[in-house]
């Protein structure tokens, strides 16, 4: 997953280049908000904050 | 002040594009697979580049810098987090320390320099450019701004395939000691 997270933030970079800011905005979009959700899943261990 | 500041821009993106290839050169050299946040953390400094790149090719403007800012703020979620599971005494840290600090630390305090970076360049942008045409910036956009953006487009690129190779197209086991693609291999 994480590699289609940097794949899709490459393809948004390209388009950028291209001159699609709009298209490359809403890549980037999409990928920030696929990290969200992947980081979500692997933020589960409690902290040991305590001491 | 607007070479200064398109300069600027570009330092940041050859900056983050560096930090990724330092993070390979570590990942190799050190042999240590990254653990699933730390290729968040990775790809927290490719969404903080993606701005600069923006402004690199269209123009200076707050967006931009906005979208670099949200990279900064995730990548400080995934490195903060991953900092304090180990904050305790007597728990294991992840991975080897490099210059005294673990690759977390870096990270977190990277992000923190992100931020100020921004600031920086926010303070001296002065006014936006998204008067100028498409045409305009298109034609700025040559020489050191365009092999920046291009180093940082090839950096996440490697990164995507080492992703890919490191966990396959879906799950990342916690604490990876070899490379998914190395079941399919022959031995």
């Amino acid at each position: 997953m994480t590699g289609l997270i940097f794949l899709a933030a490459a393809i948004a970079m390209m388009t950028a280049l291209a001159g699609y800011r709009g298209v490359s905005i809403g890549l980037f979009g999409v990928s920030a908000v696929a990290a969200v959700l992947w980081l979500d899943r692997y933020m589960t261990e409690p902290l040991k904050l305590s001491f | 002040m607007g070479p200064l500041v398109r300069l600027g821009n570009a330092a940041g993106t050859a900056a983050i594009a560096t930090i990724l290839l330092i993070a390979f050169g570590l990942q190799f050299g050190l042999k240590e697979l990254p653990c699933p946040l730390c290729n968040l953390q990775r790809v927290a400094f490719v969404l903080c580049g993606f701005g600069f790149l923006l402004n690199l090719r269209f123009g200076v403007q707050p967006l931009h810098y906005g979208l670099t800012l949200l990279g900064a703020l995730f990548g400080l979620v995934a490195s903060g987090f991953q900092a304090l599971q180990y904050v305790a005494p007597g728990t294991a840290a992840h991975g080897a320390p490099v210059l005294g600090l673990h690759l977390y630390t870096w990270s977190l305090i990277l992000f923190f320099a992100v931020i100020a970076g921004v600031a920086a360049l926010m303070i001296f942008s002065g006014r936006s450019e998204h008067h100028s045409s498409d045409h305009q910036a298109a034609l700025r956009f040559r020489g050191v701004y365009r092999l920046a953006a291009y180093l940082l487009i090839a950096a996440t690129l490697a990164n995507a395939a080492n992703s890919f190779l490191l966990c396959g197209p879906v799950e990342c086991s916690d604490n990876p000691t070899s490379y998914w693609i190395s079941k399919y291999l022959p031995s």
